[in-house]
Order: C-alpha cells, then structure tokens, then sequence
C-alpha cells in the first residue's frame, strides 16, 4: 500500500526532470533567437592559461531588418570582425582585410549558439541546473553534458530576461574548468546601437570567392574513427600559416566544437607524439613513418590522440 | 658707600649665610644690588659662562616689550581649532581618493606589463609534453652512447613550440573560412529546392 504512494512520486520527479530539460532546451533556443534579434553591446573576457583577453561586441538589427554585428578584441595588435548580415569581414592589422560569405562570426563563442539549437541535442544531453546571480542578473545555469567521454562539456548562465548568454565554461570530465568566457557589461537597447549603424557607411573589402571544390578535395587519407556524431565540414590543401608548410587538411565539426587534422610528409622519420594546451585547445603532432599527423580543436588529448591513431591511406587501385 | 656695605654683598656673592636683615638691605639698597649684579656679572666672565649679549636689565626690557605689544582682541580658541579640522578633512578625502587611484593606475600598470610580457612568449603557460605522452616510453638501449645536448634539446623544444603555436594559429584561421562551404551548401540546397 505504500509502495503505492511512492509511484505518482517517483513519476513526477521523472516528469520534473523532463521539464528541466526541455526549459534548458528552451533556453538556448531563447538564445540563439536573441543573439539573432536583439540590439546590444556588450564585453567579454576570455579567461584561459592563466590570462584574460577583453572583447567588445555590439550586435544591431538596421532598418532594412539586417543584422549588422561588431566584434573587437581589445588587447594587443587590432583584430576587428564586421558581420553585415551574411557577409563577414575580417579586419586585422598586418593582414589584408578580406570578406568571406557567412551569416557567423569566428568568435570564442561557439557559433551554435546563435544557429540551429536541435544539432546539438543528439550528441550532448542539456541539463537546467537552477538559478545564480551572474553580471548582476538573474541568470539560468544549462550544463551540455557530453553523451561520451570524448569530448568537453559546456556550462553556460543566461539572462533570465534577455535570454543572452552572460558567461561559459568549457568544462572536462574532472570537472575542471579548462577556459571561461564571463561577461563584464551588458547593454540593451530598443534601436541600434549609432556606432552600428556607422558600418552601413563604410565600404567593406570584397567578399573572397572560392570555389566550392576548394574545401571539397578527395585527399588519399582518412580516420576510421571519430566520436559518434562528427562529420567532415572541409577538406582543402593549403600551407599552414606561419610554417609555411603545405598540408592536406581536414576539419570535422559534431556542431558544438571544430577540429582540424593536417597530414603531411615529414623529415623526420619517428617523433614521438607531444601536444600543447591553450585553454581548452589542444594541439596534437606526431610523425609516424614520416608522416606528420597533427589534430587541434577543443577536444580532450585522449581523444586527438585516438583520431590521429586511426588514420588511414587509401589503396588507389 | 660702606667697606662694610661691600663685605655683606661680597659675602652673598660667595654663598655666605646672611641675616635676613642684611639681604632686605641689598635688595633694597640700588647701590648694593648694582654691586652684587656686577659681582656675578664678574664672576660670569671669568668662568666664561657670559651670554653672548649682555643685557644689563632684562627685566626692564621685558616690561618695556610688553607695553609695546598692540592690544590683540584674540579669536576664541574653539573656532580656530574647529576651522583646522575641517580643512584637514576636505583635503584628505580627495587626496585619499588619488592616492587610491594612483595605487590601482600601478596596479594597471603592472597588469598591462605582465599581460604584454605574456603574450610576447610564443604561448602564455602551455602545457607542452616532449615526451610521449600515451603508450610505453622508448625502449632502453646499451647502444647508446651520446646524449643530445642542452643546446639540441633546447633548439627542439623551441621548434616543437613554433610548430604548435603554427597549428593553433592555423586551426583559427581554418575556422573563419569554414562557413564558406556551409554557404555554398545551403546555396545549393536552395538552389535544389
């Protein structure tokens, strides 16, 4: 007879935790709406290997009802990102300025925030876990649990009102905050920030067009394995930045985070495998017979080193 | 003037022990008390005790400072007292405020340099690991003979850091160009539909 009473118990605890999650899913789908709609300003810090890097953003809609979006880092050499709806100009100093077509800004907030929330329910589980006080606001604190151990998880705080994002931590499975992104000061507004509108006026460096076979190459390469729900968004050769070194080049995205895989031939016959952190970015290199594999992005090193393990070479009949 | 009226002042000079009487006469008698002052004003002089100006009758100068002092009405003494605090207060506030100020410009400063001195390494407080990191460790061998030196290790821990630093910089550039695709496929899609 008592063990009757504990079943409606039992199912509204089992209810209660499914309404957490569907509010939390709510909630980034809040701010992704938001991050598209709303007009703000607003700065950041990036907290990662013991340093902070200052942004300032400001994001406006214009009376022709595009979005018109800033993104500035404030420490060191200008580096400057204008988004005028779906062209994005990247302006840094000892670089030429160029344009490419995208409705995102590279930006050390995950793009997905802003874009198709669903992606990311498949691989990760979304968990409400309550109420704090962040930035001076009331804000609802989402885990994004990782369903696997091979990649990181994200915790984010949202402004109860705006639904805009006031802080995130990428997290690994020690519960170790590994880098963190908090909010300093946030600014609403009914119209457009004038600073935006500024923008409308300024002539942009042209858009780069490249074809669409440029990142759709058909390298004799591959990986036989990848945590479940990664795909291959690019694959070009090009040389890599500062090394100068040219590379066959792979990036996989699960929708949340990005890696990259350079193989190439190396001098080296054997170098035995190292890696180096930044924040949550791992970079990873060995050299295996005289090939050079190396995977960076924001997953754990066990996992890089599992991706760069697993390559493969096509036999070419 | 008495070669006695000398004794008695020359006896008070020297400490003698005098009657009253004799001391009332050498105090009222001018003659006898300019004597006795010249005595000691002797007696100064040859032990070198003498003040640097000889004022004869400091008291009469005194009393002559005095009558020429102008009548002052004084302001009372609480106001005066009251007038300073206040002062002192409204100075210290806004000195205090610079002071902190000043402290945390200092504070800046010094956060500003650190950061610089930062970011001039090729990577601030990375983690980098040389030797392998998963699996078993290179076998030991008797064959070998020659250690790489510091200056080798050194040079190939330099060259590891410009490799990883090259692969992160490339990895973020890698994620600006990334959407050109994503674009091209959704222009695509549209295009289909």
């Amino acid at each position: 007879m008592r063990s009757l009473f504990l079943i409606p118990l039992l199912l509204s605890s089992f209810l209660s935790a499914a309404v957490e999650n569907d509010q939390a899913y709510t909630s980034l789908e809040k701010l992704s709406q938001s991050l598209r709609t709303l007009n703000f300003t607003t700065s950041f810090v990036v907290v990662k290997n013991n340093n902070a890097e200052p942004y300032h953003w400001s994001h406006g809609i214009n009376e022709d009802n595009a979005e018109v979006e800033v993104l500035s880092i404030l420490n060191g050499p200008h580096r400057d990102v204008v988004r005028r709806n779906n062209i994005v100009s990247y302006l840094e100093s000892g670089i030429e300025p160029y344009s490419v077509n995208s409705v995102f800004i590279a930006s050390p907030i995950p793009e997905i925030f802003s874009g198709n929330t669903e992606k990311l329910i498949k691989n990760y589980d979304l968990v409400s876990a309550g109420r704090s006080r962040i930035l001076g606001r009331v804000a609802q604190f989402i885990r994004i649990i990782p369903k696997d151990p091979f990649r990181y998880g994200h915790w984010v705080w949202l402004d109860k009102d705006s639904g805009l994002l006031l802080k995130l931590a990428v997290i690994n499975d020690n519960g170790q905050v590994l880098e963190q992104i908090q909010f300093t000061h946030l600014e609403l507004d009914e119209t457009i920030n004038p600073s935006l509108q500024q923008i409308e006026l300024t002539d942009l460096p042209t858009v780069i067009e490249l074809p669409d076979l440029v990142q759709k190459q058909d390298h004799a390469w591959g990986v036989s394995w990848l945590p479940e729900g990664f795909v291959e968004i690019n694959a070009n050769t090009h040389r890599i930045m500062h090394t100068k070194q040219p590379t066959e080049f792979k990036m996989f995205s699960d929708g949340l985070v990005d890696f990259s895989v350079y193989v190439s031939p190396s001098q080296d016959e054997n170098r035995p495998s190292g890696f180096a952190q930044d924040g949550a970015t791992i970079a990873f290199n060995e050299v295996i017979n005289g090939i050079e594999v190396s995977v960076v992005g924001k997953i754990p090193a066990s996992t890089a080193q599992k991706i760069a393990s697993s390559l493969i070479f096509k036999v070419t009949p | 003037m008495t070669e006695s009226k000398f004794e008695t002042v020359s006896s008070l000079v020297d400490n003698y022990q005098l009657d009253d009487k004799e001391l009332i006469d050498v105090s009222n008698d001018e003659q006898m008390s300019d004597t006795w002052s010249r005595y000691h004003l002797i007696g100064d002089v040859l032990r070198d005790d003498a003040p640097s100006t000889i004022d004869l009758d400091i008291s009469l100068n005194i009393a002559s400072a005095i009558a020429a002092e102008p009548t002052v009405l004084a302001p009372q003494r609480k106001t005066v007292t009251q007038q300073v605090k206040a002062t002192v207060i409204k100075l210290a506030k806004p000195f205090g405020q610079v002071a902190i100020a000043a402290s945390a410009a200092t504070l800046m400063i010094v956060g500003v340099q650190q950061n610089v001195a930062q970011t001039e390494q090729i990577i601030p407080n990375q983690v980098v690991q040389t030797m392998p990191v998963f699996g078993t460790a290179d076998p030991v061998s008797l064959n070998v003979s020659q250690k790489p030196s510091q200056e080798a290790k050194r040079q190939a821990y330099m060259e590891q850091q410009r490799r990883f630093q090259a692969l992160l910089a490339d990895h973020q550039q890698q994620l600006k160009l990334k959407q050109i695709t994503v674009q091209a496929e959704k222009q695509v899609e549209n295009n289909i539909q």
